[in-house]
């Protein structure tokens, strides 16, 4: 590896004192504030918190998508532009975002033939998976072929959470993905993500605004509270893993899920 | 007609055409829906004509008026048909093209939007078949008056049609490509264009239809071939029958150009 900071032990993603304001005509509004943690490398965290809290300007800042206004991000000791130069962060959105044009196995491995320039150079620390091998782990081998009007919701997701996978960044960024499904296909799906990530072992960090699927899923839930956005705690999520759905119905899960929630509502007691 | 087209007025296809989707609760209901309907109207317009062409005979000719014309010299409204067909789909192609052109450089320098659109707009304003004349006096007694109109009057549909499929990208899909640093080529061929398709053949769509006015009214002026010709050569007769057989050939025309973009784009557009 001709970057010596990428294998480092210590490499991860810190943030430091990150806000983002934003000017519109004479008006700033303050979406983010103070932002300062540290995700290592491997760990599952969640950003969770009521809709205006910041979180997705957080996922959407660490994905280069968007940038700071003060305060400093490093992902593996570099930009998050640098990072998604590379080709090491892989951003899975809200709707599947699939390509309609395209059949689920070409959508599955779209990172494949974009930005071609990060795999020529040999800068990207990504190891790319068989867009064919995932299919099969999320149970759409079988559709390989097929296009993605011809899917459910649900499959949908996985396809999407497939083609995130296949890219093979260090790095994956999940923005709600599970919130425009039925309760049933999400509860199936964030099994299925936590067996992927078991198997994988990327670093995630995941948008929700569900304390149970924050707790479900995490190492560590960032409870986040708006006007300004901000953090108002990290939460250690110390559940024994590999969690499974069974787990949600012991006293511990619902304690976590219980204390995850009460930070929020005295977040909100000492706004008003 | 077998040709695959929306039987709507295809004037106001500006969005991408739903297609493969039943519209009617029962297939019976809906075949005897779509073909009885039309049909019974056709025969409300048939008997309508008739009694009009019979009642003032200067106003409409019987309609085996105008098939006898037809059936006695096929071969003069051929060949004037393949005239017309001749400039219209030169100049759909031609102004299609130069549209689709400027559409992709207008969607990726903000200059040249800046520079290209008012004169576009000037264009649209402006009655394109009134250039013919002028356009005779320039070119001759040829083809290249009537191809040029034909050309600008295709350009407009497809140009404003094809900026606005290019720009109608899923925003969540082009976070995707951000998020993986996609070089703009790549977001350009790899998602504008592909989602832009169905826009692209709405507008072809509305082009096509253009083009063969453009063709067949500029042909009223400096041609002696072609259906606008055969339009005004029966004027000067006062010939009812040639007149409306080569109205008749005109939306002939334009149906055949409308079933070959709709072909292609069954071909294209498959999802």
């Amino acid at each position: 590896m001709s970057d010596t900071a990428m294998s480092d032990t210590t490499a991860q993603i810190e943030l430091t004192g990150v806000g983002r304001t934003y000017t519109r005509g004479k008006k700033t509004v303050e979406a983010l504030t103070g932002v300062d943690l540290t995700i290592e490398q491997g760990e599952f965290i969640t950003l969770f918190g009521p809709s205006g809290c910041g979180k997705s300007t957080l996922l959407r800042l660490i994905a280069g998508l968007d940038t700071q206004t003060t305060g400093e991000i490093s992902i593996f000791g570099s930009t998050p532009k640098q990072a998604s130069s590379r080709k090491d962060i892989a951003w899975i959105p809200q709707s599947s975002a699939l390509l309609p044009w395209l059949d689920i196995e070409s959508n599955a491995s779209l990172s494949s033939v974009v930005n071609t320039r990060a795999d020529r150079s040999g800068a990207t620390t990504r190891r790319p998976e068989a867009a064919v091998g995932i299919l099969e782990e999320v149970g759409l081998g079988d559709f390989r072929a097929s296009r993605p009007d011809q899917l459910s919701g649900g499959m949908r997701q996985r396809a999407s959470i497939a083609r995130g996978f296949a890219q093979g960044a260090p790095l994956m960024l999940m923005d709600e993905p599970f919130s425009a499904l039925d309760e049933l296909t999400r509860d199936t799906l964030r099994i299925r993500l936590l067996e992927l990530w078991e198997h994988h072992r990327k670093t995630i960090v995941f948008v929700t605004h569900s304390a149970m699927e924050a707790v479900l899923l995490s190492d560590r839930v960032v409870v986040m509270s708006p006007r300004p956005g901000r953090i108002r705690e990290v939460v250690d999520i110390d559940l024994p893993r590999p969690r499974t759905w069974e787990l949600t119905e012991t006293s511990e899960f619902t304690a976590k899920v219980a204390q995850v929630k009460q930070i929020l509502w005295s977040a909100w007691e000492g706004d008003e | 007609m077998t040709v695959g087209i929306d039987p709507l007025n295809p004037a106001v296809a500006v969005a991408p055409a739903r297609r493969g989707r039943p519209r009617m609760s029962s297939r019976t209901g809906g075949a005897l829906l779509t073909v009885g309907a039309p049909l019974a109207l056709f025969v409300l317009l048939a008997i309508a004509w008739q009694w009009t062409a019979a009642t003032f005979k200067s106003v409409l000719p019987p309609i085996q008026d105008i098939v006898t014309d037809i059936a006695g010299r096929p071969e003069f409204y051929l060949e004037n048909l393949l005239v017309t067909l001749e400039a219209a789909l030169l100049g759909f192609v031609i102004g299609v093209v130069v549209a689709l052109l400027l559409a992709a450089a207008i969607v990726h320098f903000r200059f040249l939007r800046a520079a290209i659109m008012p004169v576009a707009l000037l264009l649209n304003v402006t009655p394109i078949v009134a250039i013919s004349p002028a356009l005779v006096v320039a070119f001759g007694f040829n083809q290249i008056p009537h191809v040029i109109v034909a050309a600008l009057s295709a350009f407009f549909p497809t140009l404003i049609n094809s900026i606005t499929g290019l720009r109608a990208v899923d925003p969540q899909a082009l976070e995707v490509f951000d998020a993986m640093s996609a070089s703009r080529t790549e977001v350009f061929f790899r998602l504008r264009v592909p989602s832009s398709l169905p826009y692209i053949f709405a507008g072809a769509r509305l082009s096509v239809a253009a083009a063969v006015i453009g063709a067949v009214v500029s042909e009223f002026t400096g041609s002696s071939k072609g259906i606008g010709a055969v339009i005004v050569m029966a004027t000067t007769y006062l010939n009812l029958p040639q007149m409306w057989a080569a109205i008749f050939f005109s939306a002939l025309t334009t149906l055949a150009l409308l079933g070959l973009v709709g072909l292609l784009e069954r071909l294209v557009v498959r999802w």
